[in-house]
């Protein structure tokens, strides 16, 4: 008997749970279908296809599966409906690699905003979100996927990601109906819902029940799913690998390109400082009190970049990704303490002194004064120096001559330097990656002296 | 009415209470008489008695005004309006006027003092509803407050504050019937109206007045010093903090031969935060030290990883040689060393309490290794 094994007899049986749910879930989208009326014309010679006709087909497939999981009673090694191994070996390979997860994650980003047309269709939508399940369900007959993914801490993270799809999906779904009707001259759907509600009793008694509902919903999970508790805290045993709240991960992936100061202090400040100055900063009058893409492009692709790759794509990569010391693991990969992987990288004055002049790094010397070591760690850094200077200070200037000419004009000196430097701070954290990943980076400026990196 | 000498608060209270009270001053018989028409029958007497229409007091000046007449005693209140009780000061007075005259109290039980929260708001209500005529007001503030018309004893016999508390707690149950002993007071107030306030001397308003400055003063610095010595308690206990002593920074570790050459000792990391190196390839030279187990990027513990001969942090992947230099992941410098020297009886012994940073070329250090052949 393998002691990891990927399916057990109560595995298959939850399995089987799921998709009997999913199969009552394309039921009622059958009959929805079904109810109205629409049919394919001709395929593959037959006329008159009811569209409804494929997801019956789809439905009485899962329930057969759903079926079969839950009946189920020899060993759990006969068991067919496994994931391909070949699926699996590439999975695991785009993942783990930090260079091609965010390759994936900025193609979905790009996907997302250009095909919105599409993919905010009810059934396209629908599709997705049958895949999505289908993709997690398959994916629990992996014993290390299961243990990820199952883990007590990690079912919010996975519940999570659906909620962001769902609301990623309903935010264009409006903002392109509005969209269309914005461009056909019709009035928008939030002008046809101009009728109002009272508080007392519409939304209160919509709280209550949602309250309801909450509470019921976590007091079950608090008994289905144990607290996850560890041992006793230990100031000398860290835990491997060792994991900020999920909510912070983001910063935690952030740190592992920045220095503390920057990452712990400075970086977060500036999220906040600057999620506080969008209204300042904001001179586009519309989209008020309506969803619309079209009309407020820049603000909202800005944001969405901001969000979903940057904080809830290093969420994902924290919670599910990142495992002992630190590395990065495929989906379906043993959690292998002792996995090699060389992440070497040196500063910039290191490449600049050593690899690109042959001369030695220049060392301040202890026993001269304090000026002149100041001299020789700022000869050391010049380099550094001279390229963040350009980047905070030659760049805004040369954005608002050419690419933000308009912003420029628009939002005077100040509120297009401010908008310009949270822009460029925010692209920081890539470009840091990106020389991390190319260059192999550590610090653009180094000075461990004074506990200045940058 | 008011031929007496009458305080400053007293006319300005009276002048407020016929602002309030609709009809004025002018008719204060004829507004006592109506009273027990207006329904509150068990209320009429002490109306009746009050030489002033009930109207209630608009201001602390009123209150304070009230409650210094009745200090005085006899017929001094009187004078007073009889208000309703709009504070705990009101309260008090009433307990106060209640225990030293409220012997009339039995008589007509259901004129008792307020005895809870609620009456007190019936009261309060009461006189606002009928805010706008004045009359309507009088029953309800008369019933809460029938004593401070009745009260004849003089002040001198006024009882501590907590007996008054007691006094105002009990005052209704007891009025209620429960405490039938004092018959011979009259309900009516025996003092003709008009009288009111000329027994007020100059003595006991001062010595009053003084009195309620100082409580206070008193009550406070009380409070201050209670607080402050509670305060100086705690301070005390602070500098003896309920902790296990920190064990000494210098140790000794053994001799140098119990740490191999090429070998990372972690047999002091759980107990002390140090690992015991030996090895050449800081410079070259063979020799001992002892590495802080502390990330130098955010102060996780990194683990000692045999095969890969580095120093891995679980937090952030950050990555140290076996000579504690820094090569992958965040970390911007080198791990620390701390003082480590040959001790007299031949074993070594670690100083926790200096350390040496590689990238202040503080390694360079003699104390901060020692060199084995």
């Amino acid at each position: 008997m393998e002691s990891h094994p990927d399916l057990t007899a109560s595995v298959i049986r939850g399995l089987g749970w799921l998709y009997l749910i999913m199969a009552v879930m394309n039921l009622f989208w059958t009959i929805n279908v079904f109810q109205s009326g629409k049919a394919y014309e001709s395929i593959a010679g037959f006329k008159h296809i009811p569209k409804a006709a494929p997801w019956g087909l789809y439905t009485i497939v899962l329930f057969m599966i759903g079926i079969v999981h839950v009946v189920f009673d020899s060993s759990p090694a006969d068991f067919q409906f496994l994931l391909p191994l070949g699926f699996k070996n590439l999975v695991d390979v785009i993942i783990a690699n930090p260079i091609s997860y965010f390759a994936v994650s900025m193609v979905i980003f790009v996907a997302m905003i250009w095909l919105r047309k599409w993919w905010t269709k009810p059934t396209v939508a629908w599709v997705l979100l049958n895949a999505s399940m289908l993709f997690l369900g398959v994916s629990m007959t992996d014993y290390d996927f299961r243990q990820i993914v199952g883990k007590p801490d990690n079912v919010p993270i996975v519940g999570m990601l659906f909620l962001v799809g769902f609301f990623t999906w309903l935010y264009f779904y409006k903002s392109v109906e509005n969209d269309r009707r914005i461009a056909a001259g019709e009035p928008k759907i939030e002008d046809e819902q101009s009728e109002q509600v009272l508080v007392w009793p519409d939304l209160v008694y919509t709280e209550m029940i949602c309250m309801l509902l909450l509470t019921a919903l976590l007091i079950a999970w608090g008994i289905a799913l144990q607290a996850p508790l560890e041992e006793p805290a230990s100031a000398v045993k860290t835990p491997n690998p060792s994991k900020a709240p999920w909510y912070f991960l983001g910063l935690q992936e952030m740190l592992v390109y920045y220095d503390p100061w920057m990452a712990g202090v400075v970086l977060p400040s500036v999220i906040l400082v600057g999620l506080m100055a969008i209204p300042y900063i904001d001179f586009n009058t519309k989209g008020n009190g309506y969803y619309t893409f079209e009309e407020r492009k820049f603000s909202i692709v800005t944001f969405l970049f901001g969000f979903l790759p940057l904080w809830i794509g290093m969420i994902v990569l924290g919670t599910f990704i990142r495992g002992p010391n630190w590395n990065m693991f495929g989906l379906y990969e043993y959690w292998d303490v002792h996995k090699l992987e060389v992440l070497n990288n040196v500063d910039l004055s290191q490449m600049f002194w050593v690899d690109w002049l042959g001369k030695p790094l220049p060392r301040p010397d202890a026993n001269a004064s304090t000026i002149t070591q100041i001299r020789t760690i700022l000869l050391r850094e010049w380099l550094g120096f001279v390229l963040i200077l350009a980047y905070l200070f030659i760049l805004p200037p040369l954005m608002a001559v050419t690419v933000f000419r308009n912003f420029f004009v628009k939002m005077g000196f100040l509120r297009f330097m401010v908008l310009a430097n949270l822009i460029l701070l925010m692209a920081a954290l890539p470009l840091k990656m990106a020389l991390r990943w190319a260059f192999t980076l550590k610090y653009i400026i180094s000075i461990p002296e004074w506990f200045f990196n940058i | 009415m008011a031929d007496k000498k009458l305080t400053t608060e007293e006319i300005l209270a009276r002048a407020r209470n016929q602002d309030a009270s609709g009809d004025g001053g002018g008719a204060p018989e004829s507004a006592a008489e109506e009273t027990p028409a207006e329904g509150t029958a068990a209320a009429a007497e002490p109306v009746e008695a009050a030489p002033k229409p009930a109207a209630m007091p608009s201001s602390t000046a009123d209150i304070l005004a009230a409650a210094r007449s009745q200090g005085k005693g006899g017929e001094a209140q009187k004078s007073a309006p009889a208000a309703k009780p709009g504070s705990t000061a009101d309260i008090l007075s009433a307990a106060r006027a209640g225990d030293a005259g409220g012997r009339a109290a039995p008589k007509k039980p259901a004129a008792a003092k307020p005895t809870s929260t609620a009456d007190i708001l019936a009261a309060a209500r009461a006189s606002k509803a009928g805010g706008g005529g004045g009359e309507p007001a009088r029953p309800a503030a008369a019933k809460a407050l029938p004593k401070m018309s009745a009260t004849v004893t003089p002040a001198e016999e006024r009882p501590s504050v907590a007996d008054m508390i007691k006094a105002a707690r009990e005052g209704g149950p007891a009025g209620a019937g429960a405490l039938p002993p004092k018959p011979k007071l009259p309900s009516k107030p025996p003092v003709p109206k008009g009288k009111n306030g000329e027994e007020t001397s100059r003595r006991s308003f001062f010595s009053v007045a003084f009195g309620w400055v100082l409580v206070p003063f008193a009550v406070a610095w009380v409070a201050l010093g209670a607080v402050a010595t509670v305060w100086g308690l705690a301070a005390a206990r602070f500098m003896m903090p309920n902790m296990i002593v920190e064990p000494p920074t210098k140790f000794k570790i053994g001799p140098p031969s119990d740490y191999p050459p090429g070998t990372v000792s972690t047999k002091w990391k759980a107990e002390r935060g140090i690992w015991i190196v030996n090895t050449d390839q800081y410079n070259g030279k063979p020799m001992i030290y002892a590495l802080a187990s502390v990330c130098t990027h955010l102060g996780c513990t990194p683990n000692w990883l045999e095969g890969e001969q580095k120093f891995k942090c679980p937090c952030h992947g950050s990555g140290f040689y076996i000579n504690g230099v820094n090569f992958e992941g965040p970390a911007p410098r080198p791990l620390e060393r701390v003082g480590l020297k040959l001790a007299a009886d031949g074993s070594l012994e670690v100083d926790k309490s200096v350390k040496f940073q590689e990238e202040l070329g503080q390694w360079q250090d003699p104390a901060s290794f020692v060199e084995v052949s």
